[in-house]
């Protein structure tokens, strides 16, 4: 069998990708994701050896960028932090309770003795995004906005209060869509009680 | 969650399906090997649970249910100041959820939950049992010592920040490391302060940087 090439891996995510929107995750399989990408059935399992495997990396990628773009769009500069915190909030939410996202982390645990996706997903995500939002909230502790301490823990406490209406939910299957305005409700409230607890009075 | 004791068959039942449902996953068990292992007919296994989903449940639940109750004694404590109460509550969970036993457990019930149809199950008994823990949030707000809000909202929160640190880490094995009891009851405080000054009273100046977290 061929060496794996980088090339090609990333060639068989991106026709796995245009499977899993065209057909649904249910309906795709191996046999059209190879056929789209030539070669045989036995190079593509080389290289992901299940379909449930694929899923992950594909949207694990597609995720990864979108919160990468979320966090990235946080103005440090501004002078309104509630606003920002209400933006990055909505957008955070957005993305982490698409269906797509809340089935990979859903996997990423379930899947957790068996696969170290999980641990590489959140290695590769979330300890970046931690140490972005902490980086963020460190500026305004030094600009004396906030309680300054440990803006590592802050930046916790931040982003598992956004989650903390819905992470059980939807790891145990209760919600399984989450709406637009559904999300909004849940960021006020979080950044609400967390300017609460971290804002300097 | 009730096991009586004096039901002995079920609570034998319930015990051999927890062991066999860890070891090999749900999918794996049968009833016919709960069943085997248990000794006695399949009816009888079937006249307790209706189900291995039921089974699995009751297994899952008896295993947050019989330790919770030591958690939450420590709610009795006074609610002119909830400090107290709330550490040794709060460090007294974590130290629960982030054993290697109680991991397991959450893995199996999230494995499950979806696709089984028990994840509602499982929820419900969850809410059920920070119902305590609202409650004494409400108590406190009702005597001034938080501020007034929805006690179910800052349960829920409280319960999230309080597990933050380490949960999803530990879920993930990014950590393996079982947390000792130190940081375990470090992460508790660094949750509940910031809890505290989050639900201060505008009145109640004393909460707000005295406890600083470290």
């Amino acid at each position: 069998m061929k060496a794996k090439t980088e090339a090609r891996r990333l060639a068989i995510l991106k026709a796995a990708s245009e499977v899993f929107q065209e057909v649904g995750f249910e309906r795709a399989s191996m046999s059209d994701i190879r056929a789209r990408i030539g070669g045989s059935k036995a190079t593509l399992y080389n290289y992901f050896p299940s379909k449930e495997k694929l899923f992950f990396e594909v949207m694990h990628e597609a995720k990864t960028h979108e919160l990468e773009e979320a966090v990235g769009a946080l103005n440090a500069q501004t002078t309104d932090l509630r606003q920002e915190l209400l933006h990055f909030g909505q957008r955070f939410l957005s993305v982490l309770y698409s269906p797509e996202a809340m089935a990979v982390r859903h996997l990423a645990i379930a899947e957790s003795r068996r696969s170290e996706s999980g641990k590489l997903s959140f290695e590769r995500a979330v300890v970046p995004l931690e140490k972005q939002v902490a980086e963020f909230l460190r500026r305004f502790m030094k600009r004396g906005m906030l309680r300054t301490g440990d803006a590592r823990i802050a930046a916790i406490h931040l982003l598992t209060l956004l989650e903390s209406e819905l992470w059980l939910r939807s790891l145990l299957g209760v919600l399984k869509s989450v709406r637009t305005e559904a999300i909004q409700g849940a960021v006020r409230r979080a950044v609400e009680v967390f300017l609460s607890g971290y804002q300097r009075r | 969650m009730q096991i009586r004791k004096s039901d002995t068959k079920r609570q034998a039942i319930v015990e051999t399906a927890y062991r066999l449902f860890r070891a090999q996953g749900f999918d794996k068990t049968s009833m016919a090997e709960v069943t085997a292992q248990v000794g006695g007919s399949k009816a009888t296994v079937y006249s307790y649970f209706s189900s291995k989903e039921e089974l699995f449940v009751e297994c899952m639940m008896a295993a947050l249910g019989n330790y919770m109750p030591g958690s939450l004694k420590h709610l009795d404590g006074s609610r002119a100041d909830p400090r107290a109460p709330l550490l040794n509550f709060g460090s007294s969970v974590l130290e629960f959820i982030c054993s290697t036993e109680q991991l397991e457990v959450r893995r199996l019930i999230i494995a499950e939950a979806a696709r089984s149809g028990t994840g509602k199950l499982f929820f419900d008994k969850i809410t059920a049992l920070r119902a305590q823990l609202s409650a004494f949030l409400a108590a406190c707000m009702a005597l001034g010592s938080l501020r007034q809000a929805d006690p179910d909202l800052a349960a829920e929160q409280l319960g999230a920040m309080l597990e933050a640190e380490m949960l999803e880490p530990l879920l993930l094995q990014v950590r393996e490391n079982t947390p000792d009891r130190n940081e375990t009851t470090r992460a508790a405080r660094r949750a509940v302060d910031a809890f505290l000054r989050a639900y201060a009273p505008s009145s109640w100046p004393a909460l707000q940087d005295t406890h600083r977290s470290n």
